[in-house]
């Protein structure tokens, strides 16, 4: 069994991310790698969303273009999505008549007789596309409990009933149509199939997250919904706060006091939580922000994807203060760089910040079980028999690493003050030269630390030791690139977890034995390669850019070296 | 013998506020307050803003958030969030908590985020020398109008009436004792208080004199006055009639934001939550990720 590409479309409201999960866990179920995402415009009702799913037997890490099967619930399908159907592509419609690969599949009459509403007409597709792929009616069955458990057994019922016709129907008018003949066999296991939010948010609490606050903004929205969720079960505290800039403030707040705390936003949100970073980096307060981007600049597209941040997140805030920028490529990794963000925003009382995107945070992935037991250490915090006298404690005492022991209030002959403005080394304001210069150089020192230590995470090399060329990239493009990767034969590829601080060491190791270098990114100007050429002067001149709101699919980068070659 | 900061609760810098200025009375107040309340300066917590007021961050000797303008409420209420053990005092000026930092102000209030909100109120941005805030009466000439204010002033009691806070008071920065019995009321009361006090600004604000503070002012236990009637305390607050009673104008006991948290445990705040061994086991199966 090779890789099948399913896709539902039609109106907001036609319930088409429900039926797109659906189906997309029903894959899961049967053991099966699945790769599932969605577009939608951000408005409640009308509009053209669409859900596709990417099904094997092998991992699968990445959307498909070219479909195997397309569901049209609105008519819509055939004029907006041609260059994603072939010639073998059936289209399941109830607004055509049959004729070759379009099957009419009568919608209306089918619910009728499922005595449903003509809120089914999706759930009836599931049954019809079970048929297609030799899925079983009983695991799709299962899926259809689950999500309609809240609306008690006769709603389960009807729907169960209303996939049954569909799957019943196309099998008797079209079974010469099917595209898997052979059931397909189970190979994934110990799997879980989430998105980059929910596992951003899982290593979060793992990483021992206990104040959690957030505005509401697409496409960070669902972290907050998760975190307030389980607000209980993980035993944390979660506000929505009546603005970003209250979120930020209110998160360090916490955090001075001891908590660790997060904050999740959108590029608009973390525009406006800017000098809250800046208080953050010069109080030296821990804190994790993390920003889903979306396309911009302002409003941009609110519901889409880009990674247009990576140079703002880099430099957001007035002056200068060091701070972390890691940036996962998939949900793996946003679960343990989650984590990591946690423990390293308290280890060098700095904020820590994680650049996600729509794409990743928004697709469902099967991925690697995460372990259910997680360990932390606290760092930096001192202990009450080393505080020996009831005077001002030097908070902002120079250290080596750049790193002050902490107190946390309430805590006796620990008293200190905590800063936004140039302080000394006790926290108190000061204009003077030297303590200015002092501190400036003491917060300066975490970067060489942070780089130094083992728990950095480096760039990777991924694919063959040597290749004719060498894609360079950051963050969500990770899954995408690693897909293409498998028909590429001359091509690796250098990942960035962490873009900053640079890893100009083991990037340069990694760079010295490259030939051609690409950057890949989703944004305009290349971030990337204008980050590498400042920090290393390689300048890097080819560069595969999509700034168009959606992610890169394999097939694009399969061609483009395509391209290339002949 | 020289006193200790833990006895005096002042650090050893010397205030930077010119002579006459009402924040020395306010400072003198809650030193005074905390003492009564027998609370240690290393039990107290206070965020500042930026402004006049809040460079009293430099000159207490307590835990303190030296924070960022208009915003020393959020920090206050992240603190109360993780460790709710603690008291906790916003100091802020009438522009940074009635101007910049509204949003919060209201926001907190109607969570009865359990916090003092102290807001010195001169009815001008001095420490930017002298603009209208958004106190200032209309027409108040200053440098940023010159031409007189256009904007009708804010009235904060009665807005923190109508927001849901459940504690609102009035005081005088030059009647120490009064002040520092309303400051204690304020770090006793659970739940969101507010203190607007009444200070001369003898640099910037040449027409609301100590005198002139002293024609004006009534004082509300002097007329057997009840908070705890809310439509009268809001009539105070709205039909003031040019004079301005001080004292507790209402106060109302109701749980605060972090009692009405679902999982609020008073003995173990987030603070101090052990977080060494964490098991995610239960958040993977009510997630549904799991197959």
């Amino acid at each position: 069994m090779s890789t099948f590409n399913w896709k539902i479309v039609g109106a907001a409201g036609e319930g088409i991310k429900v039926a797109g999960l659906i189906f997309s866990k029903t894959c899961f179920q049967q053991g099966l790698f699945v790769h599932a995402y969605t577009e939608y415009p951000s408005l409640i009702r009308g509009g053209h969303n669409t859900f596709q799913t990417a099904f094997s037997i092998q991992e699968q890490t990445a959307p498909q273009i070219k479909l195997d099967l397309l569901v049209d619930l609105d008519g819509s399908a055939i004029k907006l999505h041609q260059v994603e159907i072939t010639d073998k592509t059936i289209i399941l419609t109830n607004t055509q008549p049959t004729k070759n690969n379009i099957l009419n599949l009568p919608l209306d009459d089918l619910i009728k007789q499922a005595s449903g509403v003509p809120q089914m007409k999706n759930i009836v597709t599931l049954g019809a596309s079970c048929f297609f792929f030799n899925l079983d009616l009983q695991a799709l069955n299962l899926q259809i409990t689950e999500v309609f458990s809240k609306k008690g057994p006769e709603v389960i019922s009807k729907n169960q009933q209303a996939a049954k016709l569909g799957y019943d129907f196309v099998k008797k008018n079209y079974s010469d149509k099917i595209i898997v003949k052979e059931k397909p066999q189970s190979s994934q296991k110990d799997s879980f199939f989430l998105t980059g939010n929910e596992a951003l948010a899982l290593g979060a609490i793992a990483g021992g997250m206990k104040i959690f606050l957030a505005y509401p903004m697409t496409p960070a929205t669902s972290i907050l919904h998760f975190m307030a969720k389980h607000e209980k079960t993980a035993d944390i505290a979660v506000r929505h706060a009546e603005d970003e800039i209250g979120v930020i403030n209110m998160a360090l707040g916490a955090s001075f006091a001891g908590a660790r705390s997060m904050v999740a936003t959108s590029g608009g949100g973390f525009s406006l939580m800017n000098e809250g970073l800046g208080l953050s980096g010069v109080s030296e307060t821990p804190l994790v922000i993390v920003n889903v981007m979306r396309p911009g600049p302002a409003s941009g597209m609110p519901t889409w994807s880009g990674q247009g941040d990576l140079l703002f997140a880099i430099n957001a805030s007035q002056d200068e203060f060091p701070r972390i920028v890691l940036t996962p490529g998939d949900p793996q990794e946003a679960f343990q760089l989650s984590k990591l963000a946690q423990n390293l925003a308290e280890k060098y009382q700095l904020p820590v910040i994680i650049l996600s995107d729509k794409y990743l945070a928004e697709s469902h992935f099967t991925v690697k079980k995460f372990a259910p037991q997680h360990t932390n250490q606290r760092y930096g915090l001192i202990t009450q028999t080393d505080l020996k006298k009831d005077k001002p404690f030097p908070r902002y005492q120079n250290t080596d690493s750049g790193v002050s022991p902490r107190t946390l209030p309430g805590q006796a002959n620990g008293v200190h003050l905590c800063n936004s403005y140039d302080h000394d080394q006790l926290g108190y304001a000061t204009e003077k030269i030297k303590p200015r210069s002092q501190q400036v150089v003491k917060r300066n020192k975490k970067i060489p630390v942070i780089l130094k230590n083992a728990d950095f995470p480096q760039p990777q090399l991924f694919g063959p030791q040597t290749a004719q060329h060498t894609l360079v990239s950051w963050g969500s493009n990770k899954g995408v690139i690693l897909q293409a990767l498998k028909q590429l034969p001359n091509v690796n590829f250098i990942h960035f977890p962490c873009v900053w601080p640079f890893p100009l060491e083991k990037f340069n190791q990694l760079a010295k034995s490259t030939q051609n270098l690409i950057t890949l990114e989703c944004n305009s100007t290349s971030q990337l390669s204008l980050l590498i050429r400042q920090q290393t002067g390689i300048n890097i001149t080819n560069h595969l850019l999509k700034y168009d709101g959606r992610p890169f699919y394999p097939s694009e980068i399969i061609n483009y070296f395509k391209s290339k070659t002949t | 013998m020289k006193q200790t900061p833990a006895q005096t609760r002042t650090t050893t810098i010397k205030p930077t506020w010119c002579p006459g200025c009402g924040n020395f009375g306010i400072l003198n107040a809650i030193k005074s307050a905390l003492d009564k309340l027998n609370i240690p300066p290393h039990q107290a917590v206070f965020t500042y803003d930026v402004g006049c007021s809040s460079n009293m961050a430099d000159f207490v000797y307590s835990y303190g958030f030296h924070g960022l303008h208009g915003r020393a409420l959020p920090l206050a209420a992240g603190i109360k969030l993780a460790n709710p053990k603690l008291p906790v005092i916003a100091i802020i000026g009438d522009g940074g908590c009635f101007g910049e930092g509204i949003a919060h102000f209201i926001g907190l209030a109607r969570g009865n985020h359990d916090i003092l909100v102290i807001t010195h109120d001169n009815y001008l941005y001095s420490l930017t020398t002298g603009q209208m805030s958004p106190i200032s009466p209309k027409g108040t000439k200053t440098p940023s109008t010159p031409h007189g204010s256009i904007e009708e002033p804010f009235n904060p009691l009665a807005s923190a009436l109508i927001n849901h806070a459940s504690f609102v008071a009035r005081g005088f920065a030059a009647d120490i004792p009064h002040l520092t019995n309303l400051l204690t009321a304020g770090i006793k009361h659970q739940g969101f208080a507010v203190l607007n006090v009444l200070q001369p600004c003898p640099s910037y604000n040449k027409t609301m004199t100590p005198d002139w503070y002293k024609q004006h002012i009534q004082y509300l236990d002097k007329q057997n006055y009840q908070p705890t009637d809310f439509n009268k305390a809001l009539d105070l607050a709205v039909n003031q009639k040019n004079k301005l009673p001080i004292g507790i104008f209402f106060q109302q006991q109701k749980p605060t934001y972090h009692q009405q948290l679902p999982n609020f445990n008073p003995d173990n705040p987030p603070a101090h939550q052990d977080i060494s061994k964490i098991n995610i086991t239960p958040l993977l199966s009510t997630s549904k990720v799991e197959s």
